[in-house]
């Protein structure tokens, strides 16, 4: 399938995580010939999702050692007298201290592998690598020190840049078997229809695991292709910069979503739901009634405070928990406010900061459903693609598994005119956007970056169980300490197309002080106790964990400009992901590099009807290559300029 | 939601390395043209065509977000062009997502086309789901003096892959009908039996929903 890539086009986005995805797609989108590459054999970068063996390739990817073999050609002699080049970085430096642990008890069985993986080449390479990171990972039995595989990978040792030989594990992934379970229709039904969305049945698929019978690893291997495991853990606002950008451009229809189905609170050792709208707030049995009336109170304020600065002016100064605690509510719902539905900080947020995150959260509440948050269908790897796949349609060329060597720049001008690829072929172009990991140690010595704590940890049932299982829900557990930062979770049911039946996917996310281990152990063992096979047929009151992963990730977002060195002007920076809940801050810089690039163009206008641009080069022969995409005149289609209206009343 | 108004939404995705003619193919049945040009489409990636199937109701629509609406029983068919993204092996994941049927596509002017099948079958195989039903086809049989894949070796592969094998000509509009009707007929009767099993679920493909459809509850 080689084919040689074009050595011109107008812009050269590098990365393909959400960020670049979205530039990419508005680029094209306007009209610019746009080249896309990422030196992975995946798309998203830091914003990926991967199967469990997919994860497994990933990890040990970070955790090897081999050194890097550059068999690229040189490029330095293709760098001419007047021009200077930008050496970019061979490796990945934004993944640390990535340890794994697993409470499954694994079978005896050495070869398990995927369901129907194939014997070929890498896929048998994969299996290899799955069961040996099992093997060093994994500990069998109950012990409350579970032993690390390696942890600390220092900068030196992270990925071999040489494409071909990328993760493979994300290509050789494989499953053909022709198995009953199918997953269309399990959880079809779950989706927000009105008021129901909390206690929605879903059907009961034929083939779930018998309720006696523990998930062993073998399970988790064999079913890993159910699993799309995010790297970054993020929500959609329902009324956010993404909802907003998806809707407008139809990218929405690449891509599909469920309603988060419950805010839930850590308190006292507990987990609670939170009521937050106002049909929970009526139906909770927690509160008592006249704490439901000092919460509708006190919400129905939030929503219009701007209009009452007299009810808040005088606790400006002050942090929102001390203003809370003035306000007439229990401590139980100074809690709620606090750290679920403001989800601010208790030390360092002002009153001012409280009340637009409460009233934010309101506002998005009323859109889709009981909650203010959409999650997509596969994991939130499925959002850039869908940029990506936008890109595409208009033109775009992508290329996975392609790094590029460095960027040319004319001395004269000051400007970046090319790049040379792995290949050692030189692509000219206009605009040239780098995700920020691409840069080489000598472009960021200056720059300071934080570091956002991850964990993701299968588990065998829910935090808070309910009468549906099939729950999607964020917690935010508080900081022990003041000045470290809250614990989000976010616990994923396996009709969120990310887990297999029977377990459950949890995301925990803090700015990191420490490693991500060191920041997160001590909530996971609040919510969670490590699976143990001797456990007598008591039911355990916290929901067992089977695997754990715990990583940090760089957090390059809110880096200045200035802090790289001497860039050309026509170079422009991407961060990776942020630590943020919402995805506000990647739309947010996309967009604004998008109006650097192409001024006064509209940033990803809805897309012109198919039908109008076929029959328009029907008409005129050729027209569908000279690129141009015709005026639609009937562009908006209609259900889309109006999200908001209610439809399907059959269901 | 009764049985009655069901409608059947099939997603059709054709793969296959560049030039072999998926989106031909899919503008011979949907518009019923040959477009003339040699590049890749812009800014199409799907189009829609309803068809008539056992003389049942049939809605045109020129969307899909309409016909879901409708509540006609119509059988649309939302076909998938791969925009380009095939040339460097680069396919976003998220296109074989709620795919129903796959067409493999290979030239048999060309031998190249041919041998990346398997190539193409390991994707499917990664990413799609498990049932989805693929279709082998030959495309270009109007340039049969230049044929350089015999309809023998086609068939034996696709019989040891267990696949339906066609060969067709977007150009000549041979047996392209035949292929999307068919396969058509085929994603029906499947949807039916599904029904039947397991009646308690929506047969409405796909797992979520898109964003204008989710509902919108208003309490403010």
């Amino acid at each position: 399938m080689a084919d040689n890539l074009p050595s011109e086009f107008d812009v050269i986005v590098i990365g393909t995580g959400l960020p670049e995805s979205i530039i990419a797609a508005a680029c094209s989108r306007s009209g610019q010939k746009v080249l896309h590459v990422d030196s992975r054999s995946y798309y998203g970068g830091n914003w990926a999702s991967f199967s469990f063996s997919g994860l497994l390739s990933w990890i040990k990817e970070y955790q090897e050692s081999s050194g890097i073999v550059d068999e690229s050609p040189a490029w330095q002699e293709q760098i001419l007298e007047d021009e200077e080049a930008i050496a970019l970085s061979k490796m990945d430096k934004t993944i640390q201290h990535v340890e794994v642990f697993c409470y499954a008890s694994q079978d005896l069985q050495e070869d398990v592998e995927e369901a129907g993986a194939l014997q070929k080449n890498h896929a048998s390479a994969t299996s290899a690598n799955s069961t040996e990171a099992a093997d060093s990972a994994c500990l069998p039995t109950e012990d409350e020190s579970p032993s690390t595989t390696s942890s600390d990978v220092p900068a030196e040792q992270t990925p071999r840049s040489d494409p071909g030989s990328a993760p493979e594990g994300a290509e050789a992934e494989v499953s053909g078997e022709k198995e009953n379970l199918c997953d269309d229709k399990t959880c079809v039904l779950s989706t927000s229809e009105e008021g129901t969305s909390e206690n929605v049945p879903v059907a009961e698929d034929i083939t779930e695991p018998p309720k006696n019978n523990r998930i062993t690893y073998s399970q988790i291997v064999k079913e890993g292709r159910r699993f799309n495991i995010d790297l970054v853990s993020k929500l959609l606002y329902s009324r956010g910069l993404l909802i907003d950008l998806l809707i407008k451009s139809n990218v929405s229809r690449y891509a599909e979503f469920k309603n988060i189905t419950r805010i839930l609170a850590f308190r006292e050792g507990r987990v609670e739901q939170v009521p937050c709208s106002r049909a929970d707030v009526f139906n909770s049995k927690q509160l008592t009634m006249v704490e439901k009336r000092m919460l509708m109170k006190f919400l129905t304020f939030c929503m219009e405070y701007e209009e009452h600065p007299d009810e808040y002016k005088a606790y400006e100064e002050m942090t929102f928990s001390e203003y809370l605690k003035t306000q007439k509510l229990t401590p139980n719902l100074q809690h709620f406010v606090l750290h679920s539905i403001a989800m601010t900080s208790e030390t360092a947020s002002s009153t001012l900061d409280g009340l637009r995150a409460t009233k934010n959260f309101l506002h998005c509440l009323g859109r889709y459903g009981n909650t203010p948050f959409l999650f997509p269908l596969y994991g939130q790897g499925e959002l850039p693609q869908c940029f990506c796949r936008m890109c595409a349609v208009f033109g775009g060329i992508y290329c996975l598994r392609h790094s590029v060597q460095c960027l040319v720049v004319d001395k004269e001008s000051g400007k970046c005119k090319a790049i040379i690829d792995q290949f050692g072929q030189r692509i000219i172009a206009k605009h040239f956007l780098v995700e920020d990991s691409y840069f080489s140690e000598n472009t960021c010595s200056h720059v300071q970056y934080r570091q956002i704590s991850r964990a993701v940890l299968i588990t065998d049932r829910s935090v808070l169980q309910a009468d549906s299982d099939q729950q999607i829900s964020i917690l935010t557990v508080p900081p022990e300490e003041p000045g470290t930062s809250a614990v989000r979770v976010i616990e994923l049911c396996s009709s969120t197309m990310t887990c297999m039946k029977g377990t459950y996917l949890v995301h925990l996310t803090c700015a990191s002080s420490k490693t991500a281990r060191e920041d997160l152990e001590p909530v996971v063992e609040k919510l969670f106790t490590p699976h143990t096979e001797m456990e007598i047929e008591n039911e355990v009151e916290k929901p067992r964990l089977l695997w754990a992963l715990y990583f940090n990730m760089r957090d390059s977002s809110d880096v200045s400009r200035n802090s790289y060195h001497d860039l050309p002007s026509n170079v422009y920076i991407c961060s990776g992901p942020d630590c943020g809940l919402g995805n506000d801050n990647a739309v947010k810089q996309a967009e604004s590099l998008f109006q650097q690039i192409c001024p006064n163009e509209d940033f990803c206008p809805p897309p012109p009807n198919p039908e109008d641009i076929l029959d328009g080069d029907s008409l005129q022969p050729g027209a569908s290559e000279s690129g141009d995409i015709p005026e639609a005149s009937s562009e908006t289609p209609k259900e889309h300029a109006n999200p908001e209206k209610p439809e399907e009343p059959s269901e | 939601m009764s049985m009655e108004d069901y409608d059947f939404l099939f997603k059709i995705v054709l793969i296959g390395n560049a030039g072999v003619g998926k989106t031909c193919l899919v503008r011979r049945f949907t518009q019923g043209l040959f477009p003339p040009g040699q590049g890749a489409t812009i800014g199409v990636d799907f189009m829609i065509k309803t068809v008539e199937i056992n003389g049942e109701k049939v809605k045109v629509s020129e969307r899909l977000s309409d016909v879901l609406i409708c509540g006609f029983t119509g059988k649309e068919l939302q076909i998938w062009d791969t925009a380009g993204q095939e040339r460097f092996r680069s396919i976003t994941q998220s296109y074989y997502r709620s795919a129903n049927a796959l067409i493999l596509t290979y030239d048999i002017t060309c031998e190249e086309s041919f041998r990346c099948l398997p190539e193409w079958l390991r994707e499917i195989e990664q990413y799609a789901s498990n049932k989805v039903i693929t279709v082998l086809v030959g495309n270009k049989i109007d340039l049969a003096e230049r044929r350089e894949v015999s309809q023998q070796r086609a068939e034996e592969f696709s019989e040891a892959q267990d696949m339906y094998y066609l060969e067709t000509s977007a150009k000549e509009s041979d047996n392209v009908e035949k292929l999307f009707l068919d396969l058509a007929c085929r994603l029906i009767s499947e949807a039916r039996q599904n029904t039947l099993v397991n009646s308690v679920s929506s047969p409405l493909p796909g797992e979520g929903k898109s964003i204008s459809y989710l509902t919108c509850c208003n309490f403010n």
